[in-house]
């Protein structure tokens, strides 16, 4: 309930302001968090980012326009190592995130720890190859999918103003 | 005058063969610039047109595609394209833009793009999306792009491919099969990137297509065949060469349309000299490929289109052009008889056809520059050789092709010369030999007599195998008439030792979970044919796996990707009325290429020797030892690199020899009882590009005293630093057997230049000659290629890899700029083996570190 709220009050705060105020505001929300998780993994890594997105997707129309429109996968993440989990849902142009790991999805990520999973989507570009050939991430089902969440993810850092 | 056997070779007139008078043209030497200069720019034409014809057709919500359906799209692709004669920019690898004055004399490209990269959505283009703000400053091979073209990628192109690209459409086709999870084939080996890889998600592509009925009698008439069959028949046929006759339309079109272009351009142009070059390029389009083409330029005019369609529908990886050479010589001949063409202007019409060839490369994501970094399109040309009757088959423009690869230097076309003992004149040999030596890394030669009996092993008749060309790196297939698709698989062969080892385990994925099959018990083998068979079962396991694999993807292929294009430019399907992708050629095969064939055997041959013919230590102890990556076994580990003490092939060692022999036997024997989805036959072969490095990286210590991540041996080339006589090599490697060597070999030697020396020459043919010379039965070594660069050179372009661009080196068949190679790999070529050609001797400078291992 109190997310929905936080949504709610985003994305009407996200249509009063122009493109580029809605971008500001996104980054005085999520750029120090972001920031902090490209060069250190811990075990909050997978939350602030996908709250990062969250944030940036209801505040900012045109990362929204460009990623959400008429897309739809589920994306679940789990670790082998640490408590770390979730689930990200991308339906009817929204993002929707959990913090369970849920059965159904479209890929799944394991992940051995925090710092694979910051190689794994921070390494330039999502360092799919080199996480799998040090065996340290494991995907079950689309591919194609991991190569946009990356895409998502790097467009969110530069819209954030952390890609140059 | 150069003849054979006594006989006279009457296609060979030229009085110096080296064409030592021809040189780069200005218009060679000012395009040369600008190629070496230029950054490869992501092209999004293809993609866009693509996805948006199907998306318009409505494909997206079809079960299957047809070639009919494949056929409107390319139609309509190649009449949208924008015709562009000549480009006169490109952009830097920092972005900017510089101009040069283009003219050419031929017209179109590839891409939209001088030097572009091409994108297939339908295969692996989407793992470019992570990268679309990054590409064009990463620091491995950037590839610019407009933040405009990053868009319309993001949105438009690749989101339609999510749920349609080819791995994932196999991938969800055996998921709904309703088979149990054990029979269908295991995509998550794939994954693991440890055991084999399968390049159908990517391409199939290698293979020759032919050009000689487009050379010949014009497109016209073979879209009137087509036609005329079409007309008389019933589904599937009836389609089938409706879909033949549309895209040859297609590509009679962009030709004409390029013609339409250059008059524009010609009618405003002030230059005379540039005016009358466009009317004549016009000329030219509006004439070819249509019609037969009646001179060299003509000819070359028309492969040139053909090949750029075959890249609008096929990746461009491997797909080759075949024997240019017996191809294109009739029109030289007839040229320079009627006095209209002079060798020079041949040389330059060469020169700047490669340069077009050259106008695209391969997309590699970040990712993937660990595996393939600084490849090419690996596009091969075959010169030379033997024709279909055996007879003497090199001509003038044997020589010409070949005087334009010295002079150019490129990476791409990637140049092959054929070879036959006895047939073939010492003259054309010496001449191979000084080009190598020129170019220090071009042309590979093969063997004919070798290859010809390898192929005909596999089934192709003599004569087909007589007109082999060679595909990709050195894959030798009958030209035009194999649908070969030569690196189908790419097999690690330690990771079949690795699971015999472990008892089906592997360090990689954790001694904890069994992967493949159990063998047995280690402690258990009581002698070196109890280990063999626990290793052949795990071999046999392996190709299984790998064989379901690429057959479940080439039956996606089958329902997703057929190929009209290269159908109706090929030999097969047309008289079959069937795509190359449903077994409509002459010949199908898959290939299989291993990786770590060295490697795999030094580990046999040291088991045999430490542990059941020496019994210095037990096979647990010797397991253990190699386990621990030989932490405090570092004698062992000496003694297991010494090859004075220990079997290591390439030093004429019975056991090291023996070792190698058993396990190409083996390999043939498994593949080629396997049918692939074609209804052919797997044909295996030694060359391993970069993977050797690539999965070196990835395994741990080998009982051959390897230690953990360190690079295999390349291709098939014994380990380096243990074969200290070259003599010694060339005969341990010559005696495999050749029959077992069906899709080709990569033999990699490292010389020493001695730029100044003349006796280098003949000490480099008299090599080759020894190599390929016949044993009895036994037909010679069946290729061999070289790099000829002082390693100072090497080190040096490591530290300043901008002072040299244009270093070309052999990689394990394929060419490349050094300077392009990943560090892992620059390493791995360094280190390699090097042999004083004087005295056959190795020097032993000391090993090179660039990379830690492991990283």
């Amino acid at each position: 309930m109190l997310k929905q709220l936080q949504r709610w009050l985003l994305q009407l705060l996200g249509r009063m302001f122009s493109d580029a105020w809605a971008n500001k505001l996104a980054r005085l929300f999520s750029r120090r968090a972001v920031e902090r998780i490209r060069v250190e993994a811990t075990d909050d890594i997978l939350d602030i980012l996908l709250y990062a997105m969250e944030v940036c997707f209801c505040l900012d129309r045109s990362y929204r326009n460009d990623n959400l429109r008429a897309f739809s996968g589920i994306y679940v993440f789990t670790a082998a190592e640490r408590p770390i989990g979730g689930t990200a849902r991308f339906a009817n142009g929204r993002m929707y995130v959990s913090p369970e790991a849920e059965k159904e999805f479209t890929v799944r990520v394991r992940f051995k720890n925090a710092e694979a999973l910051r190689r794994f989507l921070f390494a330039g570009s999502p360092d799919v190859l080199n996480a799998l050939l040090d065996d340290q991430v494991e995907l079950d089902g689309n591919l194609n999918y991991i190569y946009k969440f990356g895409f998502m993810v790097s467009d969110l850092e530069r819209r954030l103003g952390l890609l140059d | 005058m150069p003849g054979s056997e006594g006989t006279m070779n009457a296609r060979v007139t030229l009085t110096d063969l080296a064409l030592s008078g021809c040189a780069r043209s200005a218009r060679v030497e000012r395009l040369r610039k600008a190629y070496f200069e230029a950054c490869p720019e992501v092209c999004i034409e293809r993609p866009s047109l693509v996805t948006k014809l199907h998306r318009e057709f409505g494909l997206f919500e079809q079960a299957r595609i047809g070639a009919w359906d494949k056929a409107r799209v390319y139609r309509r692709t190649l009449e949208c394209r924008k015709a562009i004669v000549w480009h006169s920019t490109a952009r830097t690898r920092t972005g900017e833009t510089f101009s040069f004055d283009a003219s050419s004399p031929f017209a179109g490209s590839t891409t939209s793009k001088f030097k572009g990269v091409l994108l297939y959505p339908e295969f692996m283009a989407l793992a470019l999306w992570p990268e679309l703000h990054t590409v064009s400053r990463r620091s491995a091979n950037p590839y610019q792009l407009s933040a405009e073209d990053a868009d319309q990628l993001n949105r438009e192109v690749f989101p339609a491919w999510l749920d349609r690209s080819i791995l994932e459409s196999a991938r969800a086709a055996a998921a709904r099969s309703g088979k149990p999870k054990t029979e269908q084939p295991d995509f998550s080996l794939l994954q693991y990137m440890v055991f084999f890889l399968a390049s159908k998600p990517e391409c199939i592509s290698h293979t020759i297509p032919s050009f000689s009925r487009a050379v010949g009698e014009g497109l016209r008439a073979v879209v009137n065949d087509a036609r005329k069959r079409a007309a008389t028949e019933h589904e599937p046929a009836h389609s089938f060469h409706k879909a033949l006759a549309e895209v040859l339309e297609g590509v009679i079109q962009y030709s004409r349309k390029l013609a339409d272009e250059a008059e524009q351009l010609a009618a405003s142009e002030p230059d005379q000299q540039r005016r009358a070059e466009l009317v004549e390029l016009a000329r030219i389009h509006r004439r070819v490929p249509e019609e037969r083409a009646e001179t060299l330029r003509e000819g070359l005019t028309t492969v040139w289109m053909c090949w750029i369609a075959c890249h609008l529908e096929n990746p461009n990886i491997g797909l080759s052009l075949g024997r240019l050479d017996q191809l294109l010589y009739p029109l030289y001949r007839g040229d320079l008889d009627k006095g209209t063409l002079s060798i020079e202007d041949a040389v330059e019409l060469c020169c700047c056809l490669w340069l077009k060839i050259g106008d695209h490369v391969p997309m590699v994501p970040q990712a993937g520059e660990q595996l393939f970094g600084g490849t090419g399109s690996n596009q091969a040309i075959t010169l030379g050789g033997v024709d279909v009757e055996g007879k003497d088959a090199v001509n003038d423009l044997t020589y010409v092709m070949l005087r334009a690869i010295e002079l150019m230097e490129l990476r791409d076309p990637n140049l092959n010369a054929r070879y036959m003992q006895g047939v073939n004149p010492p003259e054309y040999l010496h001449r191979l030999c000084q080009v190598n030596l020129d170019t220090r890394a071009t042309p590979a030669l093969h063997n004919d007599r070798a290859v010809i009996e390898a192929l005909v092993a596999a089934g192709d008749t003599l004569e087909q195998a007589r007109d082999y060309g060679i595909v990709g790196c050195v894959e030798p297939a009958s030209n035009g008439r194999t649908y070969s698709h030569t690196g189908a698989i790419l097999l690690n062969l330690t990771s079949a030792l690795e699971l015999a080892l472990f008892n089906g385990r592997h360090r990689h994925t954790g001694l904890d979970r069994r992967i493949g099959i159990e063998t047995g018990d280690p402690s258990k083998f009581q002698c070196m044919d109890d280990f063999r068979a626990a290793f052949e079962c795990q071999v046999r396991w392996l190709a299984d796996a790998a064989v379901n694999v690429n057959n479940a993807l080439g039956q996606a292929h089958q329902s997703w990707y057929p190929t009209p294009i290269l159908s109706a430019l090929f030999e097969g399907p047309m008289e079959k009325g069937r795509d190359l992708i449903d077994g409509g050629a002459t010949i199908n095969s898959s290939g299989v290429t291993i990786i770590g064939l060295a490697d795999t055997a030094d580990s046999l041959s040291a088991i045999q020797k430490l542990v059941f013919e020496e019994r210095q230590l037990s096979l647990v102890e010797f397991i253990s030892a190699v386990r621990d990556d030989f932490k405090g076994q570092t004698a062992l580990q000496a003694r297991l690199m010494n090859p004075a003490k220990t079997p290591k092939w390439g030093n004429e060692d019975e056991v090291g020899n023996d070792s190698v022999r058993w396990l190409v036997e083996l390999l043939n024997t498994v593949f080629s009882s396997c049918e692939n989805y074609r209804g052919g036959r797997y044909r295996v072969g030694y060359w391993t590009m970069t993977n050797h490095a690539g999965f070196g990286r990835l395994m741990k210590a080998s009982p051959s005293g390897r230690g953990a991540g360190e690079n295999f041996a390349s291709g098939f080339t014994p380990v380096s630093g243990v074969t200290p006589e070259l003599t010694a090599v060339l005969n341990s490697v010559s005696a495999v057997p050749t029959q077992a060597l069906r899709n080709g070999v990569a033999f990699n030697l490292k010389f020493t230049p001695h730029p100044n020396d003349p006796a280098l020459l003949a000490a480099f043919v008299h090599t080759v000659e020894t190599y390929f010379s016949e044993q009895g039965e036994h037909p010679g070594g069946m290729e061999i290629q070289f790099n000829v660069t002082q390693r100072e050179d090497f080190i040096d372009a490591v530290k300043y890899p901008d002072r040299y661009p244009e270093l070309l080196v052999r990689v394990s068949g394929y060419t490349a700029y050094f300077k392009d190679l990943t560090p892992k790999m620059q390493e791995e070529i360094i280190n390699r083996t090097e042999y004083e050609l004087a005295t056959g001797a190795a020097v032993h400078p000391e090993v090179i570190h660039l990379v830690t291992t492991g990283d």
